[in-house]
């Protein structure tokens, strides 16, 4: 199965991709995440202003048959959630990559961005994944 | 999930699956289809047009002899006077103590010749159960589960879309009558019973038709669907699952199916005295449905709380395609089973708020 993988993103081993553009992060799950879930029918995303560290639950995301975390891959405050999908949560599946982002963040600590995955590193990690 | 896939029976059907993509689960034993593209779109496809779904592993039984019907008379709380060749009827079969042991159909052939569909995985503890209560009476059953594929045929349009195949007038076979006729010259069982809401039909032929009268059925326009749909379309219907309204710990009049409790006066079956008394009195928690106000998804086993207090659980719960919104079933102290009732189910610790509602939530049949 060949999942979508932008190269121009990075990447976390829980699922997550993140869109590096100055000081803000912008992420949401990925086309495998998205596939394992199934129809997501519910996101319930965090509220501006809550601050996360890295490893962290930031969002519910549920499906059809499942219920997933959006983990936070950088610690920081959340200064922007799509409210878009709460009336629109299946653009998860359909976009996972634009309209399906789900939080930005306002990053902390800067040296974190180091320890995410590159495209490539993540492709490795999804194919030898065993579900 | 740590599934032993050799251990996992498969349908004649398995293949076909495949080779349409379909994500395979382990249900009762079985490796099923639970989606080829999205739940959504197949119950979707199943309310607007037709689905056709792989029931195989649900369990068939033919039961014979000149005792049949005292039989069935004895071990089901249905009334078989009610019944007549080439009509079925749905019933529980019941313990003692009035809890479920299975939900069933069963469909008489003549008066000596019954058939039974029940469920994937209740069928080895059905067919214990049926053989150990025969005692003396002239009845043999035989377990065709597995020699037999089973389809459902589901949607508004699917009398319309089968009529083509088949050589018989399907106007003229009503809800719950069936019968025995061809689809595209192979011998089917077609019976106007099912599991969604809408209009259709489940059908039951010799294995060796199965990949055929599968694609037949495909090549109509209807739309193969998985078990996340059949799940999704029952819920809607509030039709029971055993297991989650009905098993045995619940009784059919808890879960709301007292209608099936009949009084067969001058006959005796198993669990009559505790259900009949249940259905004159009441019992002491009731299925409701259950509607959520915040926002969120309603799951199986979820609490429901009134006031502080614990008062049920949550049976089945889900996404309803076509209302868009959550929708659920739940055990609750009779007390507080008056639609409107504000309740508070939890969902991962948070109390979210509800109310108690109308059932179903959609029927089209």
């Amino acid at each position: 199965m060949d999942y979508e993988c932008p190269n121009n993103l990075k990447y976390a081993s829980t699922h997550e991709w993140i869109k590096i553009e100055d000081s803000v992060a912008t992420v949401g799950i990925t086309d495998y995440a998205q596939y394992q879930l199934g129809d997501i029918v519910f996101v319930e995303l965090p509220e501006i202003g809550m601050v996360f560290d890295r490893g962290s639950n930031a969002a519910e995301i549920e499906s059809v048959k499942a219920v997933g975390d959006l983990i936070m891959p950088l610690s920081g405050e959340i200064i922007g959630i799509n409210e878009n999908l709460a009336d629109n949560p299946e653009n998860v599946n359909s976009s996972p990559f634009e309209n399906g982002w789900m939080i930005k963040i306002k990053f902390s600590h800067p040296s974190e961005i180091d320890e995410l995955l590159s495209a490539e590193k993540y492709k490795e990690i999804i194919q030898n994944e065993k579900h | 999930m740590n599934t032993k896939l050799t251990d996992n029976r498969k349908t004649p059907l398995y293949e076909t699956h495949l080779n349409r993509g379909a994500r395979m689960v382990s249900f009762a034993g079985w490796m099923m289809p639970v989606q080829y593209e999205s739940i959504i779109k197949e119950h979707e496809a199943v309310r607007s047009n037709a689905g056709v779904f792989d029931i195989s592993h649900m369990g068939e039984f033919i039961l014979e002899g000149k005792d049949v019907i005292d039989f069935l008379q004895y071990v089901m709380i249905n009334d078989l006077n009610l019944l007549e060749p080439s009509k079925g009827q749905y019933s529980c079969m019941c313990y003692e103590n009035g809890t479920v042991i299975d939900d069933l159909v069963y469909y008489e052939e003549n008066l000596e010749r019954f058939r039974m569909i029940v469920n994937a995985g209740n069928i080895e503890k059905d067919f214990q159960w049926l053989k150990d209560h025969i005692g003396k009476k002239d009845v043999k059953i035989t377990n065709l589960s597995e020699k037999r594929t089973r389809v459902a045929f589901q949607g508004p349009n699917a009398d319309e879309l089968l009529q083509p195949l088949v050589d018989v007038d399907l106007s003229k076979i009503n809800r719950f009558y069936f019968v025995h006729c061809t689809i595209k010259n192979n011998p089917v069982f077609l019976a106007r019973t099912g599991y969604t809401g809408e209009r259709g039909f489940e059908i039951s032929f010799e294995n060796v038709f199965a990949e055929k009268i599968w694609n037949d059925l495909i090549e109509t326009g209807a739309m193969p669907v998985g078990l996340g749909a059949r799940d999704s379309l029952r819920l809607e219907a509030c039709y029971s699952l055993y297991g989650h309204e009905i098993s045995d710990s619940i009784t059919p009049v808890e879960a709301g199916l007292f209608w099936l409790v009949k009084p067969k006066e001058g006959i005796d079956y198993i669990g009559k005295e505790v259900l009949l008394k249940q259905k004159s009195e009441g019992t002491e928690r009731i299925l409701v449905g259950l509607n959520l106000i915040d926002k969120g998804i309603i799951r199986e086993k979820y609490k429901i709380f009134k006031d502080g207090n614990d008062i049920g659980f949550v049976t089945s719960g889900g996404y309803s395609p076509t209302l868009k919104k959550t929708i659920g079933l739940g055990l609750v102290k009779n007390q507080y089973k008056k639609v409107g009732t504000e309740i508070k189910i939890e969902i991962r610790n948070k109390l979210l708020r509800g109310e108690i509602t109308t059932t179903p939530f959609y029927r089209n049949v």
